[in-house]
């Protein structure tokens, strides 16, 4: 690796002080997973580096009474994945970063790490975009809150500006009756990346689907949202034959690249697969 | 040989027990080159191309060496040992002006810190002119295709372009010189034309096998380190130190005595170290700066620049008639070598025409040169890839003769005897065992009742395959002496990477006579040791193990006869007991080793210390055979395959020390099991690595993976030790034919291009007729 | 570069090492503290080598900067066992024959000392997950999960 600065905030606002100072050669390392492999392959060469590690404020993960979950940005995947209110309360959510790496990269990759490099096959955005999340942006002209489904703005590419810090993320409360999955697929079972990733979330109200998100990863330069796919069900029962549907509307939404870890045709079939199978989970999760 | 008999029941050879040196590899403590760091230590980087073909225009190096802590900054023009026309990848130290593949080192630089050296490779400039690449080994055999070679191969192409198409290849009408075909072999016998003319059923089908990396964990690495009288030492990861000492000189144009080469513990080779690769550019750095430097390979140079096995290529055709009998095969193996000549094409051609025996054959191999990484052996090299595409063909036409695919492999298989391609006879093996014993396995029994237990969404199949390798042979040497305190030590240069120094110690405690607890191995290098072979070709315990066992019983003599004059008895009359030389049948009368070894050893003692020696050749190869059966399931949808068991029978001769047997068993089916479902070197059309970590490059993890059940057959090879066969390399050899069958035994799906992948799997069942489509 | 004071505790001992800021805790362990017992594989977490234990967990040493690391604890598997008083994992792993190679085992060792630490008695799944993490090349990890199994309790020790 080539040498860097290395700057060592103890709070949010040193943190933010720096990147205003020196955002644009600097690059923010939490977990380092995907950041170290990039510069050690000189992707990346960073004059400066920030390490989040010694920021406190961005490592909570708490239960807000009746109005969801804030997921600190340094809250690694492990504990996601460990978590036992995310894992009651939004399995897709813990299911994505059980998925993550290796339980060796599980216990360093951040919820924040995963979504700013916003890879098209990062695992937690699936879930958190289904879950409608919301990412708190700190910068120096003080925080500002943008929907999720509005950070991704390219291949690694975000809303964030090189002075600004993604400080946390704010899961909304689910109704009663709601349920969801993530499933994705790879040719191994650990230490992979997702040749595609689907989340489906459902809230069943009268025996109709009251709402639906459907997001899909790794097939798009972005993390993506299915909403013709969430539309068609929305009002409906869900029947295989429904379910089915919205399986082939979401291949619809789906623009897939064939790269060496599948081909377009391949993702477009499993697209129609996952939806269809964790549509399926969600719904049995959400009668119970 | 086979029975080899000691004084007493000595704990020797047959014992599983652990290797002397777990303790040191458990703790961390065991000293790999990346380990050692020596005062003054510099670092190295290489410069390597990213272009696959292109011509050097100019390199401009003045801004890295004005970078405060570089040391060194190399390219072609300083190296006055270098040629233009390098006969091996290891010659080609750094390119001169042509670079062949991407990752070629075209300069190098030794810093203080890691961190410098890379930054320094920043500030080299190089322009290129970039050529036409060859990247498909297919398009590179044609006629007009970018040459790979410098001076283009002399290799004669008259035959292939004689004989029309090879796998896909058109026939030029009017050719012009194929410059990428580096060396053709054939085999014939009988009339092919013949033979399909008569035949019921003919079958052809072209198998792929990609290029597959070694995978050893431990990447390439080196120290090098020349002292003031210009003798140079190197810290290197080999299968052989006695090779890379000969690579390094013949590079270096250094007498062989001036290089001492010492063998750190090697974490892993696979074939991948036997040929030197890094260790020339290591040297000539330390050379310039005076300095130690060290070098270790990142993963991602392994991945781009190691030297991986070759893809494989084999076109195969079949006729047999409508009872059984076989009549004709017809093969063609493109094995592409990539920039530099190197692939063994007989052995493919072996297998494949006589395994089986064909009456009538005609097998052509061809290596063909591509802009990509030279290959080197990967374990059993190529018989993997050979055993893939015959033993797959066999099932198929066992199916569709609709007869037991065991019977009618166990029908047609050599037998001692039988003529091989080469015409000569096939040696003592256990090829019928093995596949007779995993025959009787329950997975195999059952496996009606296994596919009948799966449902739509989980498509259950059994398949099994029959591999082996045909023994590798090296000149040798091991010497034993006995200690003043009765002890023995063993030394060879053999380079124990996976166990085997517990194995030959427990022979030459077998040989000798006397506990392996008493006995301890060391490897030495290149000035102490006696030349030794490679750590390859399954050939360690086979040959290294004769030579202990030949010097254990030499050094058995000399104490015999030791005693015999001490107690003036005959030497006939003397065996070893208890760690004490008596005569037999009158056990109070001896004498102890220990007395033997410290009058060895005494100031004017005239006894002879005990020197046994041994160096032998050999000529005897030991073919060893491994049959491996896999019990899977299917997911239709996406094309996972869940292995449920898998097992792995083997002809090992004598197991000297089970424990390592098992290992090796275990340890070949699962770099196999790789290759059959998750691993290839993916390019793109410019010849650029696609996956180039360990993260797109995917090995097995052990979440992938079942137990692997090891069933150990011993039928005795006539010259090894003991019995012994050599056990490296057969494990590797059926799994992925075993995985394609029991595919096929669940899917219905025959896929003929490894990995299977879920994606060739899941698109090959969608697109089956409805008629057969799995119902989901 | 200035180096700086990277204090912490290392198996079980205050330490103070100056490291470079750009380095890996993975080379400081190795280079500047001369513990060479974690192993570079691959250098991007792909390969689980270079385990270690950071505050407990097993992590990728590799891709930790050193300074990462100030305030907390690491072990090594120096700090796991001691030649003359291994580890349960190791002198299972010695006595099965689990290491051939030996280049991964300090890596899988530790990987699974966080497992048992975690979850003393794991299910074979549990344990061909937890080690999942770990690339071996020698083994094919069978013998592994039988040396794992047995320093767990889960089964009767098997001798040699």
């Amino acid at each position: 690796m080539r040498r860097f600065q290395l700057a060592l905030p103890r709070n949010i606002d040193e943190c933010v002080k720096f990147l205003a100072e020196r955002g644009p050669e600097t690059k923010v390392i939490a977990g380092g997973t995907d950041l170290l492999p990039q510069m050690k392959n000189g992707l990346l060469k960073p004059a400066a580096v920030v390490d989040l590690s010694g920021v406190a404020d961005l490592r909570t993960l708490r239960r807000q009474d009746g109005s969801g979950l804030r997921v600190g940005a340094s809250v690694t995947a492990r504990e996601i994945e460990r978590d036992a209110y995310v894992r009651s309360a939004y399995p897709a959510l813990a299911e994505s970063g059980a998925l993550v790496g290796s339980v060796q990269i599980r216990n360093l990759a951040t919820v924040g790490g995963n979504l700013c490099n916003a890879a098209p096959s990062a695992d937690m955005a699936p879930p958190l975009l289904a879950l409608e999340a919301e990412a708190v942006v700190a910068g120096p002209r003080g925080r500002r809150r943008v929907s999720l489904s509005d950070f991704f703005t390219g291949v690694r590419r975000t809303v964030l500006a090189p002075d600004e810090l993604l400080v946390e993320l704010i899961v909304p409360a689910l109704g009663p009756r709601s349920g969801g999955q993530y499933l994705r697929h790879t040719p191994r079972r650990e230490l992979d990346i997702a040749v595609v990733g689907v989340a489906s979330q459902i809230t069943m109200s009268d025996g109709v689907c009251a709402k639906a998100r459907i997001a899909l990863a790794a097939v798009a330069p972005t993390p993506i949202r299915a909403t013709a796919a969430e539309q068609a069900l929305e009002g409906r029962p869900l029947t295989a034959e429904q379910i089915g549907r919205a399986a082939t509307l979401a291949v619809e939404a789906a623009r897939p690249i064939s790269d060496q870890r599948g081909s377009a045709d391949f993702r477009r079939h499993l697209v129609a697969v996952l939806t269809r199978r964790t549509l399926t989970t969600a719904l049995e999760r959400a009668a119970r | 040989m086979a029975t080899m008999k000691t004084t007493r029941d000595v704990k020797g050879v047959g014992l599983a027990i652990p290797r002397p040196d777990g303790p040191e590899k458990v703790t961390g403590q065991v000293q790999y080159v990346a380990d050692l760091k020596p005062r003054g230590l510099l670092h190295a980087k290489l410069f390597r191309s990213p272009h696959a073909h292109a011509r050097v225009v100019s390199i401009d190096t003045t801004r890295a060496r004005a970078l405060p802590g570089v040391r060194a900054v190399l390219t072609a023009a300083d190296i006055p040992e270098l040629k233009r026309k390098a006969p091996t990848r290891a010659h080609a130290v750094l390119a001169i002006d042509r670079v062949v593949f991407v990752g070629q080192p075209i300069a190098a630089v030794a810093a203080d810190e890691l961190a410098i050296a890379e930054e320094a490779l920043d500030l080299i400039e190089v322009r290129y002119e970039v050529l036409r690449a060859a990247v498909d080994p297919l398009e590179s055999m044609k006629p007009g295709a970018p040459p790979v070679a410098d001076a283009g191969t002399e290799a004669d192409t008259s035959e292939a372009l004689a004989h029309g198409s090879v796998a896909g290849v058109a026939t030029e009408a009017k050719p012009s010189k194929a410059v990428n075909i580096s060396q053709q072999a054939k085999l014939q016998r009988g009339d092919v034309a013949k033979g399909f003319a008569e035949s019921d059923v003919v079958i052809e089908k072209t198998y792929r096998v990609p290029m597959v990396h070694q995978g050893y964990l431990e990447p390439h690495a080196v120290l090098a380190q020349w002292d003031t009288n210009g003798l140079l030492t190197l810290w290197v990861s080999t299968q052989g130190s006695f090779n890379t000492r000969s690579e390094v000189a013949d590079v270096l144009e250094l007498p062989e005595n001036r290089i001492k080469v010492i063998p750190m513990e090697c974490g892993g080779g696979f074939g991948g170290k036997i040929r030197a690769l890094c260790e020339p550019i290591t040297a000539i750095l330390a050379r310039a700066t005076g300095r130690p430097v060290r070098y270790v390979m990142t993963r991602r140079e392994e991945l781009e620049a190691g030297n991986p096995a070759p893809q494989v290529i084999i076109r195969l055709k079949t006729g047999v008639k409508r009872d059984g009998t076989l009549m004709a095969l017809e093969a063609e193996s493109v094995i592409e070598s990539g920039a530099f000549s190197g692939a063994v094409l007989t052995v493919s051609g072996v297998f494949l025409a006589s395994l089986y025996l064909w009456p009538a054959f005609e097998v052509r191999g061809f290596e063909v040169l591509t802009h990509k990484p030279s290959i080197a052996a990967y374990r059993a090299p190529v018989a993997p890839h050979t055993i893939f595409a015959l033993d797959s063909h066999m099932e198929q036409i066992a199916r569709v003769l609709g007869v037991d695919p065991v019977e009618f492999r166990l029908r047609h298989l050599q037998r001692e005897g039988s003529p091989m391609a080469n015409n000569q006879p096939w040696l003592n093996n256990g090829g019928v065992e093995v596949l007779t014993r995993i025959a009787e396995h329950p997975f195999w029994k059952q496996r009606a009742e296994w596919k009948a237990s799966g449902d739509a969404r989980r498509l259950r199949g059994t398949g099994l395959a029959l591999g082996g390798w045909l023994g590798g042979l090296q000149p040798t040497g091991a010497t034993v002496r006995l200690n003043p305190d009765g002890s023995l030590s063993v030394l060879t240069g053999q380079v124990d990477i996976a166990g085997t120094n517990i194995a030959l110690a427990q022979i030459a405690a077998s040989a000798y006579g006397i506990d392996v607890d008493k006995v301890r191995i060391t490897t030495g290098d290149t000035d102490v040791a006696p030349v030794t072979g490679l750590s390859a070709g399954s050939k360690t315990v086979y040959t290294v193990g004769v030579a202990v066992m030949e010097a254990a019983k030499d050094a058995r003599n000399q104490t015999l006869e030791i005693a015999a004059k001490e107690m003036e008895a005959s030497i006939h009359d003397l065996e070893i007991e208890n760690e004490r030389v008596v005569v037999r049948g009158l056990p109070d009368r001896g004498v102890t080793l220990a007395q033997i070894g410290k009058k060895g050893n005494l100031y004017m003692s005239k006894v002879p210390p005990v020197l046994g020696v041994s160096h032998p050749a050999f000529s005897q190869q030991a073919p060893a055979f491994a049959a491996e059966l896999a019990r899977i399931e299917v997911d239709p949808e996406t094309g996972d395959v869940t292995l449920h068991g898998f097992v792995v029978v083997q002809d090992v001769g004598k197991a000297i020390n089970p424990l390592g047997v098992e290992g090796q068993m275990q340890g070949g089916a699962v770099q196999s099991l790789g290759m059959a479902l998750t691993e290839a070197l993916t390019y793109d059309d410019a010849g650029r690595l696609t996956n180039p970590s360990l993260l797109d490059y995917r090995k097995l993890t052990a979440a992938d993976l079942p137990n692997i059940e090891t069933i150990i057959v011993e039928k005795p090879s006539p010259a090894g030790p003991f019995g012994a066969r050599g056990v490296g390399e057969p494990p590797i050899v059926p799994a992925p034919a075993a995985i394609a069958n029991a595919v096929h035994d669940a899917t219905g799906v025959r896929l003929t291009e490894l990995p299977l992948t879920p994606e060739r799997i899941a698109l090959a069942i969608a697109a089956q007729p409805a008629a057969r489509r799995p119902a989901s | 570069m200035a180096k700086q004071v990277l204090s912490f505790t290392l198996n079980d001992s205050e330490t103070d090492v100056l490291v470079q800021p750009y380095v890996t805790l993975l080379d400081a362990l190795r280079e500047d503290l001369e513990l060479t017992g974690p192993k570079e594989g691959c250098g991007t977490g792909d390969c689980g080598a270079c385990t270690v234990h950071l505050d407990g967990k097993p992590v990728a040493s590799c891709l930790v900067l050193a300074l990462q690391a100030r305030g907390r604890s690491v072990r090594t598997i120096e700090g796991l066992g001691r030649f003359d008083a291994l580890h349960p994992l190791q002198d299972a792993f010695v006595r099965l024959g689990v290491p051939q190679c030996g280049f991964c085992i300090p890596g899988v060792l530790m990987a699974a000392a966080a497992l048992l630490a975690e979850n003393p008695h794991p299910s074979e799944e549990e344990i061909r997950y937890g080690i999942a993490g770990n690339l071996c090349r020698c083994t094919g990890y069978t013998k592994m999960l039988a040396a794992i199994t047995e320093a767990a309790g889960v089964a009767p020790a098997r001798r040699a």
